[in-house]
């Protein structure tokens, strides 16, 4: 009887999560159709679609799309993947060692604040506008948010955990490994959804720097000509690539942090 | 302040005599502890034999948990000394094991690898750890939960986890912290007798923390309540109740019910200040 009312509720949820985009879309279709608003602002979604479906088939800019779709992916995970690392390594220093912390905590609670848009002149003068400082502007957003994450999770270890885990005849090394690693990763998985949004976000912005290829140019491009489908197509695609990539992590987060809201 | 160590003697019947010949494991020598200023323990003492159970019993915020983080090494005292087996206590260490009220199992990891997380510490090959995890689960009743995880038990049996994973670790003293005060009716009970069986079965030395008149006298051989921890005064009450000690009709036996009476009488006699180191007979 419960698993049969789980699978009802599951069911009603997938059916909820696929009827209210697609309200949406029914939205704006009419809001096109009937005119409310001009087409030169907000196209109709068959004129998006056929945009996208010419994109996919004739690439932007004499670019294939899957040129701008790998321009834009490899500058993202290249900087999540080392701005994750770097964060979860100085956030996790930072919760264990007072002193690794006190030498951290002025610059990275002002750095933290900065807009990542703020940071590009001084980007583009350090780095030039080539794929480093694209690379960096994201890198830094992600880095920041893990490091947050990372230093707070390593700190929710529930005190009666150390004290059972020493209780029991563990070292420095096993405590760490066993028991305060595996209290900090559901805040490191959060940190990791998180930041891969903003590593998303920022990537339009990092585009903006200049260069021919990536989704974000493809965005800035069309408005800059008021292709105002092509600008929807682009937004879609990195739209489409935020969902993807967020249910991927959502998903890894149940498998590696099954525990998590069970207790 | 001078120690006013009060002992009141209970009627003694020599049915169930106390482990004879048995040595001192646990001895606490003027312990005091204050934190912000606040005397919490002033001057404790008091020493517990092998194969004894005895039961901190007093309102919470009497400072028993303090003294059993004392004892576990979780807490330094601000003076005096505390010894296991003769050694003084300077930190948590393996030799005593610690059952927590809120359980505090490892949700990342099996049944199994929480109770082999002392062998995991002692680098134990795997085959032992399994060897071992198996033989201790089934001595507290867990067997066949061996691969769940502890958020799949009820919280009964999370306590039994808790318990088997310090039983693995075969301690010299097993201290408990209220480890019941979250379960039902039923399932304490059933619990405690548990405790009884085990404790019969490993000779393990156990002190227990609890607010439970009827808890401390159903688990102990002595029970100290602790009346006033910040003078260091407590009374100290022997057990006398026939064996199978784990058996249920015990809760009803007349030496259960005289008793509680008198903890009862001493707990209300304590609560009114002037009249706290009188006789409570």
């Amino acid at each position: 009887m419960k698993s049969r009312e789980r699978v009802m509720a599951r069911r009603r949820y997938v059916v909820l999560s696929i009827v209210s985009p697609l309200a949406l879309l029914g939205l704006w279709f009419l809001a096109t159709r009937e005119g409310w608003v001009r087409s030169v602002l907000l196209p109709s979604p068959q004129a998006v679609l056929t945009s996208i479906v010419d994109i996919t088939l004739s690439g932007y800019s004499g670019v294939s799309i899957w040129s701008h779709v790998v321009a834009s992916l490899s500058r993202v995970l290249t900087a999540f993947v080392a701005g994750s690392i770097l964060g979860i390594l100085i956030g996790i220093l930072r919760g264990r060692a007072p002193h690794f912390d006190a030498a951290f905590v002025i610059p990275a609670e002002m750095l933290r604040p900065i807009p990542p848009l703020g940071l590009i002149p001084l980007f583009i003068l350090w780095f030039g506008i080539g794929e480093l400082s694209k690379i960096l502007l994201i890198f830094t957003s992600v880095f920041l948010i893990m490091m947050v994450n990372a230093q707070a999770g390593t700190r929710s270890c529930p005190l009666d955990l150390t004290r059972a885990a020493l209780s029991l005849g563990a070292g420095r090394g096993h405590l760490f490994r066993y028991v305060v690693l595996p209290a900090a990763l559901p805040q490191i998985m959060t940190g990791l959804r998180v930041s891969m949004g903003t590593a998303l976000s920022i990537l339009v912005a990092s585009e903006l720097l200049g260069g021919d290829r990536g989704l974000g140019f493809i965005v800035l491009d069309a408005s800059n000509f008021f292709r105002t489908t092509y600008v929807f197509a682009g937004i879609f695609l990195i739209g489409l690539i935020g969902l993807v990539s967020d249910r991927g992590l959502a998903l890894l987060t149940r498998k590696v942090v099954h525990w998590e809201g069970r207790r | 302040m001078t120690k006013a160590h009060t002992v009141v003697e209970f009627p003694v019947r020599s049915a169930q005599p106390l482990p004879t010949g048995s040595a001192e494991i646990l001895k606490l020598d003027g312990v005091s502890f204050a934190y912000d200023d606040r005397t919490i323990l002033n001057s404790v003492a008091f020493s517990i034999r092998r194969g004894e159970i005895v039961s901190l019993l007093g309102p919470s915020g009497c400072g028993k948990t303090t003294i059993l983080n004392i004892i576990a090494g979780f807490l330094a005292p601000t003076s005096g000394y505390a010894f296991i087996a003769g050694t003084e206590i300077t930190g948590p260490g393996p030799d005593r094991g610690v059952v927590f009220q809120s359980y505090a199992l490892f949700d990342w990891m099996t049944v199994e690898d929480n109770i082999a997380f002392s062998l995991i510490c002692a680098r134990r090959p795997a085959a032992e750890r399994r060897e071992v995890a198996r033989r201790m689960a089934a001595l507290v009743g867990l067997t066949g939960s061996e691969r769940a995880y502890p958020y799949q038990l009820s919280g009964g049996m999370r306590q039994r986890c808790g318990l088997a994973r310090v039983l693995a670790a075969n301690p010299k003293l097993m201290l408990m912290d209220e480890p019941f005060a979250a379960v039902d009716v039923q399932t304490r009970e059933a619990l405690q007798e548990e405790i009884l069986r085990i404790q019969q079965e490993t000779g393990c030395t156990i002190v227990f923390v609890t607010h439970s008149i009827e808890e401390a006298v159903f688990l102990s051989h002595r029970i100290f309540l602790l009346t006033d921890l910040a003078s260091g005064l407590f009374l100290e009450f022997d057990v006398d109740l026939p064996q199978p000690r784990w058996s249920a009709e015990n809760r009803l036996h007349e030496n259960f019910i005289a008793l509680r009476e008198k903890i009862y009488r001493g707990m209300r006699k304590a609560e009114q200040p002037q009249r706290r180191t009188e006789d409570v007979s």
